[in-house]
């Protein structure tokens, strides 16, 4: 045991915890921690705006799985992590904010920067702390990345008052962490492994319904050894695109509001539903009560509050999915010895859906640049190993459906708050989380206008990730709802970004090569010369057509049952058995 | 509908009640009444909360609240033992 201020223990324990790197920006209230952050071996990467940092802690968690840790000082620097963390909570991200809080006497007083943020974060925040007492610094943040990294992975918050930075303090970080209302159930019981077990060999039309719990827990080796050895279809939703080769004969794509026709329809068709790290989202599931009218449930995930909060389970499975599936494996065999179901004719049908209604585009008539051409191109050209983020909006639904993602950890997006501006700075952190794997960051012109000074940093911190943006002048996806649903009243979605900003010279401004291209004939070159570049930021404004649309569709609040493959084109089901 | 007691054991710490009445807002599930008091260890309160709930939403609001990192432990003090397990969905999207 040693005597420090609060602000070193502060350090040390984040580097006891096994702090690499973290995001952040100093300010009066955390000035303290940052002195000993100058002298310590953890990097610190200065952002250009918290939410750009919090962002980042979120991508760099998401491509290694560690703990994500942004660091930020109280009051407006505080609130700026509001967006991220609760992005990161949504999505299951484990990522550990540290912020300052006002000295304690002053707490309550309406002092200058004070917000009360542990108050603010505490609806979406796995959990959260606020420290007043030095000597409470390593076991909060001991505590933080255990809560924050097990069970279903969430954001946790440490907000420290300036005096207790301040002060003198015996550091001594806790050699184990016991929290009497915190023991995530990680190992199956058997009995709910059989019983899974015994309700699949009784399918004979199941569909594999794997989410991101599957890539939290790292289980797609096994995912994939249980898909092959039952022989069913596999649907990856959006958090959980990678999780199973998408090249993978038995993998149908993505299901839900965007999702291939085949996969909607296996969903809707299906008589099981072995429902892995996933959890029933409305742009799974449309309209509830039409969701997979004849299917039985199973629900196998961490988190017991999911377990029939939108969907009743027949047999719920309460563990790590990679204790699940492993123990569900050697339970699946032995089962299919006595009863192995016929699953020919279904996956027949699924297969026919699957070659009917491929994922597809039509080039634009005026020949403008198609949006999906190019990010079919960017997904070819970087190949398998890539790791992408997008932003939010249409481009984020063709970099989900035009990309081939073959491995885990290598799609980030912002699946369940849909958080505009989250791709430059969630692959800034990728980039640091993978420095020697391509880093693409496709995003919308909108989307891009949100958050990109963190090409700054990224250019003076030697993080050259890639920005493809996808520039249709529009906030794309409203532009297309208002399409559809407001007789194409236009309000409030043209951004005329083909006439400002100039994107390659913003680029250019922040220290990034900036690229240019709108002819379909010079895309690849383009982003042949972006691959080129390895010691600098790239950005590429891809001018494209403002009006395509992203296909197949199922209405917000509509069945599944009505999806469309263009607009007002409803799949040929007369020609399909089923 | 038949109201539910649930007991409920938390750690004594700052900002655990606004914790659990942040919950029950943010689920949109209603109190019907509260008391919080002291048990015999000093780190540990009990809430006792009624509530208008049962079947589906009862579990969801128990299942809820049992993550909440500091409730240790959450009994259900049921009425009449007869209360079945009734699974309705919830309302369906509209956004």
């Amino acid at each position: 045991m040693s005597q420090m201020t609060g602000a070193s223990s502060l350090v040390a324990s984040l580097e006891a915890a096994g702090v690499d790197v973290m995001f952040g920006i100093p300010g009066g209230a955390i000035l303290p921690a940052y002195d000993p952050i100058f002298s310590s071996s953890i990097r610190h990467i200065l952002v250009r705006h918290e939410q750009g940092a919090g962002h980042a802690a979120t991508g760099y968690a998401q491509v290694t799985g560690r703990v994500g840790v942004c660091i930020a000082t109280s009051g407006p620097g505080a609130t700026n992590l509001v967006t991220p963390l609760a992005d990161a909570a949504m999505d299951s991200v484990p990522v550990v904010a540290i912020t300052g809080q006002v000295p304690s006497v002053a707490i309550g007083t309406d002092a200058f920067q004070e917000a009360d943020i542990r108050g603010i974060t505490m609806p979406f925040a796995k959990h959260n702390y606020l420290i007043t007492n030095p000597a409470d610094i390593p076991r909060a943040i001991a505590e933080a990345f255990h809560i924050a990294s097990t069970g279903r992975p969430g954001p946790v918050l440490v907000d420290i008052a300036k005096d207790a930075l301040q002060a003198m303090t015996d550091f001594k970080y806790p050699t184990s962490v016991n929290l009497a209302g915190y023991k995530p159930k990680l190992v199956p019981d058997n009995q709910a492994i059989l019983d899974a077990a015994a309700l699949i060999t009784q399918s004979s039309k199941p569909v594999f319904y794997v989410g991101g719990g599957v890539i939290k827990a790292n289980a797609s080796r096994e995912l994939l050894e249980l898909a092959q050895l039952l022989g069913a279809p596999v649907v990856t939703t959006l958090m959980a695109r990678g999780a199973f080769p998408d090249s993978h004969p038995l993998n149908l794509g993505m299901p839900g509001m965007h999702g291939t026709v085949a996969a909607v329809t296996a969903l809707q068709k299906a008589d099981l539903l072995i429902t892995l790290g996933a959890r029933f989202d409305d742009r799974v599931t449309g309209k509830l009560s039409t969701f997979a009218v004849n299917a039985k449930v199973i629900h196998a995930d961490v988190d017991p509050a999911e377990i029939g909060k939108n969907r009743f389970a027949d047999v719920a499975v309460l563990g790590d999915l990679k204790n699940t599936i492993s123990a569900l494996i050697p339970a699946l065999k032995a089962a299919l010895g006595k009863n192995q179901p016929d699953l020919t004719p279904w996956l027949r049908q699924m297969n026919s859906l699957k070659a009917a209604y491929p994922l597809g585009y039509d080039k634009p008539s005026d020949g403008a640049l198609s949006p999906q051409y190019v990010i079919e191109r960017l997904g070819k050209i970087s190949g398998p190993e890539a790791i992408f983020a997008a932003g939010v909006g249409q481009h984020q639904m063709w970099a989900s459906q035009f990309v081939s993602y073959e491995n885990p950890r290598t799609w980030l997006n912002s699946g369940g708050l849909g958080t505009m501006g989250y791709a430059v700075p969630a692959a800034m952190g990728a980039k640091v989380g993978a420095p020697d794997t391509t880093v693409w960051a496709i995003d919308g012109d909108g989307c891009f206008q949100m958050t990109n000074q963190e090409l700054v940093t990224c250019a003076l911190n030697n993080i050259p990730i890639k920005v493809a943006i996808i520039n249709n002048e529009s906030l794309g996806m409203v532009r297309q709802w208002q399409t559809l649903f407001y007789e194409g009243r236009y309000s409030n979605t043209s951004l005329d970004s083909k006439r400002v900003p100039n994107f390659p010279m913003l680029a250019e401004a922040m220290g990034c090569v900036g690229l240019s291209c709108e002819r379909e004939e010079d895309v690849d070159a383009t982003i042949e010369k972006a691959m080129g570049i390895n010691d600098q930021p790239v950005v590429i404004d891809f001018r494209v057509h403002r009006d395509a649309m992203v296909w197949p569709m199922v209405a917000a609040g509509a069945s599944n049952d009505d999806i469309k493959i263009a607009r007002e084109t409803a799949p040929d089901w007369d020609s399909q058995e089923l | 509908m038949a109201q539910h007691t649930l007991e409920v054991l938390v750690e004594n710490s700052p900002g655990v009640l606004a914790r659990v009445a942040g919950l029950f807002s943010r689920r949109a599930y209603n109190i019907e009444r509260l008391s919080v008091g002291p048990t015999a260890d000093p780190t540990i309160s009990q809430m006792d909360i009624v509530v208008n709930l049962e079947g589906h939403a009862l579990e969801q609001v128990i299942a809820q609240l049992d993550k909440l990192i500091n409730v240790i432990s959450i009994k259900e003090i049921v009425p009449n033992k007869a209360a079945p397990t009734v699974h309705d969905t919830q309302p369906d999207y509209q956004n």
